[in-house]
């Protein structure tokens, strides 16, 4: 079963989670906390420990995802085996923070997820637990869940609406709408976005963000109705946003009509409070830039998910757009053998039939928002995660519909 | 592909699986979507396999499991079914995507009590791994509030006396698809009645419900005609009246069928399936091997105990 498994000619390799698995069994019961039934290495595990703290694929790039090669294989086995005791340490501290969990009574977050790295910290500080670990466990639990120094909705809302700060910003934001581009004008698509779309390869990433292959795409936004069309403005022509006063999750407007506010509150939560200022002047500036987004990495990854979508809603045509188009059409058979309620029956809010029967819509209204969030997180795409990002957007929007469907079904059907 | 009411579908990390449940074959048909994702679990040994079923089979039972008091099937508890889904899901998290580990734990959060309530070894060892995967997974168990018991009200009026003459009446199945599971019995047939009263003509529906029946709303289209039905409280039949035209004596038999449906679920505008009789057949007499089972799911196992 880990047999070696030949990809290249002449190059023997073994997939890298094969390689995990067996390096990870050599580690024995001491990990059996960062280990799942199977014998495996908890998803979490891997992601969170294992790739970023142990392995380091940045560093280490024969480690990297995929196949790895022989003479790298033995190497990836010494590096976990090596780290053993860390890892034993790890679970060993992982348990101890859960328990300082449950006795302070915390309930929210995931655990894996907010201690996993504390702990693998905690072991290559302190090694093993030793006769304070009780402490220092609470100390770590008191230190994650303070929450006294984290920027609140409440803290975006006061300062936008301050009117110290308003008369500057409502400056700042007629200053920001650059002119509109003139649809006539358009020059047309870059032959690079054709190519993408043919070929799926995303090595012309760079060329097309050089080219402004982004920006040159957003003309046809100015058109009429054609924001709409995409789903990411009820308008027939986007209007410039407002700062804003208020926002709720529940019922966020379409993409370019939500104000400054409304883009923000959701994505800036949690972060440090000091940064607010420059946070929304860069989102200012966003809002008179082509696509209302900042970076032209993210223009063109909208270009490109707009061109590659088209397949849902038409017979695909390019490689691009049958991969996405292939997804969907699955989907289908996945909603009847679930046995989910069918969109057009009454019991499906319209919101989700809408989305569900104007998937591209949908579609690209999540990929704005994520290429969005990852801006105001500072993230930037890149050609190697481009594909992730565009095949990705559209398996979080099925998922978000498969929920949406259960929980009609849920409602509908009521238990005795 | 297998047809969708006998299918147990796994959605594994760059993969479907499939599973034909009237198949007797262990080993899934696999569809690969992204061999780069798919090939750090394909090769898995069997256990992995086994505990992929599972999952698969849950979904399937909750979706599709044939309960019906004519043919002896009864109901599964699904809070039993989403725990055992929960602990197998989270033994093989590595070939499943992302955040699938916690929204079955999720789904499973008012399981205890129903663990609880049933004795020996294999539920108590269940509601314990639950309890740990939960905390592990920042899932809170929850107690479930107390049913609602709002819906008391008895079924009006009695059957009809008197100057009734029925004219036709006749008996359809109720497709599976359009009405949730274990809302109408998956193997009785539904009936109607065309009496003539006082010169005029009422179509009469009786739709037999499920076992520990689930409540939906129902209705039913007879020819041209649609009739709302009444749910009463506990198991009785779901039933109707609506005035028809005279004419309806007059259409072919083909055309004088009762489709029974759940308005809030589905459309009834499917074509016939020839082969669902024998399909559903089938899947009904599965499900009476399975029940008291030692070898099926909990839920299975301790049904109609």
């Amino acid at each position: 079963m880990l047999g070696p498994v030949s990809v290249l000619p002449g190059e023997r390799t073994v997939p890298r989670a094969a390689l995990l698995a067996r390096a990870w069994s050599l580690l024995g019961d001491g990990v059996a906390p960062l280990t799942n039934a199977a014998g495996r290495p908890l998803a979490r595990t891997v992601k969170l420990i294992l790739d970023p703290l142990v392995l380091r694929p940045v560093l280490n790039p024969g480690f990297a995802a995929g196949a790895v090669s022989g003479a790298h294989a033995d190497d990836l086995v010494a590096t976990i085996t090596a780290a053993g005791p860390a890892l034993r340490a790890t679970a060993e501290w992982y348990l101890l923070v859960k328990r300082a969990r449950r006795r302070a009574g915390i309930t929210e977050g995931h655990p894996q997820d907010l201690y996993f790295q504390r702990c693998f910290e905690l072991a290559t500080t302190h090694g093993r637990p030793g006769a304070d670990a009780e402490r220092v466990a609470a100390d770590v639990v008191e230190e994650v869940h303070a929450g006294a120094s984290r920027l609140t909705a409440e803290d975006l809302r006061r300062y936008l609406t301050d009117p110290a700060n308003a008369g500057e910003l409502d400056r700042l934001l007629r200053a920001a709408r650059h002119p509109v581009p003139d649809p006539a004008r358009d020059p047309g698509p870059d032959p690079g976005v054709a190519a993408f779309l043919v070929s799926g390869d995303t090595a012309g990433f760079p060329a097309l963000v050089a080219a402004n292959a982004g920006s040159r795409g957003a003309a046809e936004l100015a058109g009429p109705g054609v924001a709409r069309g995409y789903g990411l403005s009820d308008r027939t022509v986007p209007v410039p946003p407002e700062l804003g006063d208020r926002a709720s999750k529940r019922d966020l407007p379409r993409p370019l009509d939500r104000s400054v506010l409304e883009r923000l509150f959701t994505t800036v939560t949690g972060s440090d409070p000091a940064g607010l200022p420059a946070l929304v002047r860069r989102e200012i500036d966003r809002t008179g830039r082509a696509w209302q987004l900042g970076e032209e990495a993210s223009r063109v990854t909208m270009v490109l998910g707009r061109d590659a979508s088209a397949g849902l809603e038409h017979e695909p045509t390019s490689g691009a757009q049958r991969r996405l188009r292939s997804r969907w059409d699955r989907e289908a058979y996945v909603h009847r053998v679930l046995r989910l309620p069918d969109p057009a029956a009454a019991g499906v809010p319209e919101a989700l039939r809408a989305d569900i029967l104007g998937v591209r819509r949908a579609y690209l209204r999540r990929l704005w928002v994520r290429l969005h969030g990852r801006e105001v997180r500072g993230g930037e795409v890149t050609a190697d995660a481009l594909w992730d990002l565009l095949d990705g957007v559209l398996r979080s929007v099925i998922l978000d519909q498969r929920d949406r469907l259960r929980a009609a079904l849920e409602r509908l059907v009521a238990a005795r | 592909m297998t047809h969708p009411e006998r299918t147990a579908l796994l959605l594994a990390r760059g993969a479907t699986l499939h599973w034909d449940v009237l198949s007797d074959s262990a080993s899934p048909t696999t569809t690969v979507h992204d061999p780069a994702l798919a090939a750090d679990w394909l090769d898995d040994d069997p256990d992995v396999l086994a505990a992929a079923r599972t999952v698969a089979y849950v979904e399937w039972a909750l979706a599709w499991w044939p309960a019906s008091t004519v043919a002896g099937v009864p109901q599964l508890d699904r809070r039993l079914l989403r725990a055992e889904a929960a602990v197998a899901a989270a033994g093989i998290d590595h070939v499943l995507d992302e955040d699938t580990v916690t929204g079955t734990l999720w789904a499973a959060r008012d399981a205890v009590p129903a663990l609880a309530a049933v004795p020996g070894a294999r539920a108590a060892g269940l509601a314990a791994r639950l309890a740990e995967l939960a905390e592990d997974n920042g899932i809170v168990l929850t107690e479930p509030a107390a049913p609602a018991r709002a819906d008391l009200a008895l079924a009006a009026g009695g059957p009809p006396v008197g100057r009734d003459v029925v004219v036709l009446r006749g008996t359809s199945p109720v497709d599976w698809a359009l009405v949730p599971q274990g809302v109408v019995d998956a193997a009785a047939h539904a009936s109607w009645t065309v009496l003539r009263r006082d010169g005029s003509s009422v179509v009469e529906v009786s739709v037999p419900r499920a076992p520990g029946a689930r409540r939906a709303g129902l209705a039913a289209r007879f020819g041209p005609v649609e009739v709302a039905l009444d749910l009463p409280a506990g198991d009785g039949p779901a039933t109707g009246r609506a005035p028809v035209p005279d004419a309806v004596v007059l259409l072919p038999a083909g055309e004088r069928t009762l489709t029974v449906y759940a308005p809030d679920f589905a459309v009834p505008d499917r074509l016939p399936d020839p082969d669902a009789p024998a399909r559903r057949a089938a899947i009904v007499a599965l499900a009476r091997t399975r029940v008291g089972s030692p070898g099926a799911t909990l839920a299975e196992y301790v049904a109609g105990a």
